[in-house]
């Protein structure tokens, strides 16, 4: 079974899916995620494609269901909690137990090894983690392409990718924002002289610094605590802890400026930058936002970078 | 009559604004004030004795005081994206300048939103629980997503949380008698005031009197002078004239145009008559269950932007059969994108208009006029 899966919400501690990266699809909605909007093309006409599975987490999340209601397609929302506490972790525990029985169910197939695929888990963010660290002696370009490309194999088969030292200097920049599909950015930031060594988007560094999810007691539960514990996303709706926890590594790491990368019709991160900035600026620090349109590839901020890398 | 529906109209947007800076002179609540979104479950938080404000429709009297456009330029100013909801953009310029048609809000000691009908308003409640550095609750509704009794616990959960931090910030003692009172005020007020809406299908009424009615269910819902309000207006609507049968019966499905004096496109709706309207049935809230707290589950978990894409077009589909509408305005709301998917299966013609109800620039009004003009067309054809 091949599904296609949008997010870090969505459990792979369950089972293997693809991580959806980019599709040149013909759905356009007015003022929706053209991301989302591809996912929706891939899955409806990808006919490699056994099913989908998706958070309800933001605004263009949320309706997906409404645009793939008539696929025969396994079809699995899951409900991201607006808050993080308690009730939550258990209702999202909940929620990942429904998936898992809704997979058993809709391709007769039994999932018995959860615990194995934590430790792979475990083991292979420490990996990233490792990388993620090292991130000022290697080229960023080759380290999240390499992610990117891990992502899409099933776990058991995933390669931490091996990315080559260099020596290369520029100026030091954090990527704030969410999943970056668009790797040409990272061509044309490197060009421009600016040096990444810190990043939260969800395929990187939230992902290096998620805690190791524990196998005893309630596996879900466990699963639960251990995805709505790490880096915040704005959909959890704690922007102070996103805001504090990026100025103190931007500070640790002696960043210069800030890249902060969207989606076009990204409400939750378009709001998280409008107090992002503010709190930036008044530590000093500049910052330019960037709005990818659609999940393919554009050059249309070289201007653009190349100007804020001469700014700061 | 009409003199007393003006009276009690009077009376609750009195009660309403007396603390906005325009009428309070310096005087500050003598409560503490929330600031929630419009799906709150405000019956806990009249129960605690609070006041609660609703930025989302100041945004919109902002709107239909003409005022609308220097916010939105001065929100973008400040690094919010106009691609975000009109409300945000346009209150966050209010607060930027520190001016509005009636002046600022009271500053809110807490602040509430609720994911009920988009993900979008617990986003814009971070930006002002940034401003005014106070605490911020969001209440997670799972909606259908989640089986019932699931769902319950969960909701449950979080209303008596919210109950207990609410008490510990008014210093006031939750009295679970008063609530099922509250509860059973804003039953009483959504049941007057779908007799009200319905004067829409059955009689010469303008929708612009309908859309700005339905305001006081917004914010004023338990308040039993909304119940009396309704009444009156019902009774007012009794003695109209039926409708005009010989127009074309059109639906109105999304947001009024807060910014237009008519609140919908009267200009362009000639030989036409508005017998219906999503809108105004969204605050239809069924408070039923055998507790309040069920009530209030049932009230705010399933409120209609919430439901399955099946259960909305189903709804939908029986208010359209109930308006005898033949055709539809649907508006492609810039601002709510949860909204316009709801109408993608409803099978009636339909004019689908890009348009936002805050920011008035953003209507094409030629392009407007050729797609009612086809849609008169077709209708007139068949």
């Amino acid at each position: 079974m091949k599904i296609l899966s949008l997010s870090g919400f969505v459990p792979e501690h369950i089972c293997d899916t693809v991580r959806f990266t980019g599709y040149s699809g013909d759905t356009a909605i007015s003022h929706y995620c053209q991301y989302v909007a591809d996912y929706i093309s891939q899955v409806l006409y990808d006919n490699s494609i056994d099913g989908a599975v998706f958070p309800k987490s933001c605004d263009s999340t949320r309706i997906i269901k409404s645009y793939l209601g008539e696929t025969r397609k396994f079809i699995f929302q899951i409900p991201v909690p607006a808050r993080i506490d308690q009730y939550s972790t258990d209702f999202f525990a909940n929620r990942i137990k429904e998936y898992k029985q809704a997979l058993e169910s809709y391709f007769g197939i039994q999932i018995t090894d959860i615990e194995k695929r934590i430790e792979a888990l475990n083991n292979r963010n420490k990996e990233i983690k490792l990388l993620y660290d090292n991130l000022e002696n290697i080229s960023y370009c080759d380290y999240l392409q390499g992610i990117h490309k891990m992502l899409v194999s099933p776990l058991f088969e995933q390669r931490v990718p091996i990315v080559k030292k260099t020596t290369s200097n520029g100026k030091r920049v954090h990527l704030a924002g969410s999943f970056l599909t668009s790797e040409e950015i990272l061509d044309v930031l490197e060009k421009s002289g600016l040096k990444i060594v810190s990043d939260n988007l969800p395929e990187s560094g939230r992902l290096a610094n998620r805690k190791p999810c524990e196998i005893d007691g309630d596996i879900y539960k466990n699963i639960s605590k251990n995805m709505l514990s790490t880096r915040l996303s704005p959909t959890q709706n704690n922007f102070n802890e996103i805001i504090e926890r990026d100025i103190r590594e931007i500070k640790d790491k002696e960043v210069e400026g800030v890249i902060f990368i969207t989606q076009k019709y990204c409400e939750a991160y378009d709001y998280l930058y409008s107090v992002y900035e503010k709190k930036l600026n008044s530590e000093g620090i500049k910052s330019i936002k960037i709005s990818q349109t659609n999940s393919e590839g554009s050059k249309k901020f070289e201007l653009a970078l190349e100007a804020f890398a001469d700014m700061i | 009559m009409v003199e007393s529906a003006i009276k009690l109209q009077s009376t609750l947007m009195r009660e309403y604004y007396k603390y906005f800076s325009r009428y309070a002179r310096g005087a500050k609540p003598d409560k503490k004030v929330a600031w929630v979104t419009a799906f709150t479950p405000v019956e806990i938080l009249e129960t605690l004795g609070m006041y609660y404000y609703y930025p989302e429709s100041y945004a919109a009297v902002i709107a239909a005081s003409n005022k609308e456009q220097p916010f939105l330029e001065k929100s973008e100013q400040c690094s919010l994206c106009r691609d975000c909801c009109s409300y945000s953009c346009c209150l966050e310029g209010c607060l930027e300048l520190q001016e509005g048609p009636r002046g600022i809000p009271p500053k809110p000691d807490i602040l509430i939103a609720t994911n009920n009908q988009c993900n979008t308003l617990p986003n814009w409640w971070n930006i002002l629980a940034q401003r005014f550095d106070v605490p911020l609750i969001v209440i997670d509704y799972p909606g259908e997503s989640a089986d019932k009794q699931q769902a319950y616990k969960y909701v449950t959960e979080q209303h008596k949380d919210l109950i207990f931090r609410l008490e510990n910030l008014t210093g006031n003692k939750f009295d679970i008698n008063l609530l099922e009172k509250n509860i059973q005020n804003s039953t009483e007020s959504v049941y007057w005031w779908n007799k009200v809406a319905q004067a829409l299908t059955k009689k010469e009424i303008k929708p612009t009197a309908i859309f700005d009615y339905i305001s006081y269910l917004i914010t004023q819902r338990c308040n039993s002078g909304t119940i009396e309000l309704y009444q009156a207006l019902y009774e007012e609507m009794k003695e109209l004239p039926d409708a005009d049968k010989s127009l074309i019966p059109i639906f109105w499905l999304g947001y009024p145009l807060w910014y237009h004096p008519k609140r919908y496109l009267s200009e362009f709706l000639d030989g036409f008559r508005i017998c219906g309207s999503n809108y105004i049935t969204w605050w239809n809230l069924d408070y039923s269950g055998s507790n309040a707290f069920e009530k209030l589950f049932s009230a705010y978990n399933y409120t209609f932007l919430n439901l399955s894409q099946k259960n909305r077009t189903e709804r939908l589909t029986k208010q359209i059969k109930d308006s005898e509408a033949v055709c539809a305005v649907t508006l492609h709301n810039k601002s709510c994108k949860c909204d316009f998917v709801s109408a993608k299966d409803i099978n009636i013609p339909q004019a689908e208009l890009e348009i936002d109800m805050i920011d008035r620039n953003f209507l094409s009004l030629e392009k407007t006029k050729k797609q009612i003009d086809l849609l008169k067309e077709t209708v007139c054809t068949h």
